[in-house]
């Protein structure tokens, strides 16, 4: 047995003072100064945990999929950070374009026309909700296929018709689940999830999976703009 | 030569292993990191009622809105989980985890010892060995959540998402109860030689 001493008549100021010593460390962390400093955090641990991230990833295995009874229909939220564009499928052309060896303009029915995937996976929101989703497209890395890029493209910005954009690392953008979505739950993509095309992958955050999708350039270096929440603190990698 | 036999009379007081001391101090502080960066971004949709839930004040929030939230938790992530395998290798390599962490005497006690003490003392090591598997725990959920992609056995091994949230959180209030218990307890076993010796 250890030291049994009890002080009962000592405790109360001592214990009092450790206690208030402790919540002042919380109050001061809680304070408006560690908004700056939370900052200073991120810089510092963002790339640290990026190289964990990318060294877990692996690019050409796909995740586990779900069955058809595990969609959960009205588990996905809708995220949006301005006006929901209404894109007439029509006359909508995707472009592709920048390090690449054939850019291309292609229409819905010419997408349509490419072979269908469809995945069920488990789409995750960095706010911390999840929803089991169905998303049939067509794969990313086919339509890379067919606009070859150059060997000096490293990553992929995405233009949205709302203003949205979002960059990816190349290998995330041609994992085999990546898809340009044009169904949701078995039923064409509603509007408001991104109709007419969107991006849709299970590993990736929501907020990497942009809505509206008009144009996809492959480029050589990061720009100033890393996406629309990057520029706003979260961070670019958001693998998952 | 009083100040001799006034010693001699005196217990020696309790030593802390300067590992133990540090493990602690570093645990403390991952916690409280921990908690409060989770706690903010627990806010940005609560565990329990999504959007509209009730959210937790501002008081025990640290970053200030979620993506510097995140940024603390994956920050002080690596000082939480690595200060924890750091004591399990501690524990283990120096055998400690047979003296110093509960024993099937303590237990025993517990059912059949009449020294009220002895009961204090066996609940004392059972109550701080039972936090570990809580915080291991909440590292293996929070491996699922950060990586559902790369680990989705552990979102598995919780059965639902919600399930693996629930779980997660539940860390909060059970590290909350737990420090208030292991302090009265500490402090009744040891009274405040004791509480000192682990932080000094």
């Amino acid at each position: 047995m250890h030291q049994i001493t009890g002080q009962p008549g000592s405790l109360p100021r001592r214990r009092f003072l450790q206690l208030s010593g402790l919540s002042g460390i919380g109050l001061l962390l809680g304070g408006c100064g560690s908004t700056l400093f939370a900052e200073k955090v991120g810089e510092t641990f963002e790339p640290l945990n990026q190289r964990l991230e990318i060294l877990l990833f692996k690019p050409q295995t796909p995740v586990p999929e779900f069955s058809p009874s595990a969609i959960e229909p009205d588990a996905l939220l809708v995220n949006t950070f301005g006006e929901t564009p209404r894109l007439n499928p029509a006359t909508f052309r995707l472009i592709i374009d920048g390090e690449v060896n054939n850019p291309l303009t292609i229409s819905m029915v010419e997408l349509r026309q490419m072979p269908l995937t469809s995945m069920i996976i488990r789409h995750v929101c960095v706010e911390g909700w999840a929803a089991v989703v169905q998303w049939g497209g067509v794969r990313l890395p086919d339509l890379m296929r067919l606009v070859q890029p150059k060997n000096s493209a490293r990553y992929v910005y995405f233009e949205s018709a709302d203003g949205y954009s979002e960059s990816w690392d190349l290998a995330s953008a041609l994992h085999p689940q990546t898809l340009m979505a044009y169904q949701k739950n078995g039923q064409p993509l509603p509007v408001e999830n991104g109709a007419p095309l969107r991006l849709a992958s299970p590993i990736k955050l929501g907020y990497k999976q942009s809505k509206w999708v008009t144009r996809i350039t492959l480029v050589n270096e990061l720009m100033p703009s890393r996406g629309y929440w990057e520029d706003r603190g979260y961070d670019w990698y958001a693998g998952l | 030569m009083t100040s001799t036999a006034k010693r001699a009379r005196r217990q020696p007081a309790p030593k802390q292993a300067t590992l133990a001391k540090i493990f602690h101090w570093l645990n403390i502080i991952g916690l409280l990191l921990m908690i409060t960066s989770g706690l903010q971004i627990y806010n940005a949709n609560p565990v329990f009622g999504g959007r509209g839930g009730w959210s937790f004040p501002d008081l025990f929030l640290l970053g200030g809105g979620l993506a510097n939230g995140r940024h603390w938790h994956f920050a002080a992530m690596w000082l939480f989980s690595l200060n924890l395998l750091g004591l399990g290798i501690y524990i283990f390599t120096t055998q400690r985890w047979k003296q110093r962490f509960v024993s099937s005497g303590d237990l025993k006690a517990l059912r059949v010892s009449q020294n009220q003490k002895r009961k204090t003392y066996s609940w004392h090591r059972l109550v701080y060995t039972a936090i570990i598997p809580i915080l291991l725990l909440a590292v293996l959920s929070g491996i699922g959540m950060y990586k559902p992609a790369q680990f989705p056995w552990i979102v598995g091994m919780f059965g639902s998402w919600q399930a693996l949230r629930i779980v997660h959180f539940i860390t909060v209030p059970t590290v909350a109860v737990f420090t208030l218990v292991h302090s009265l307890l500490g402090l009744k076993v040891g009274g405040q030689r004791l509480l000192r010796s682990i932080f000094w």
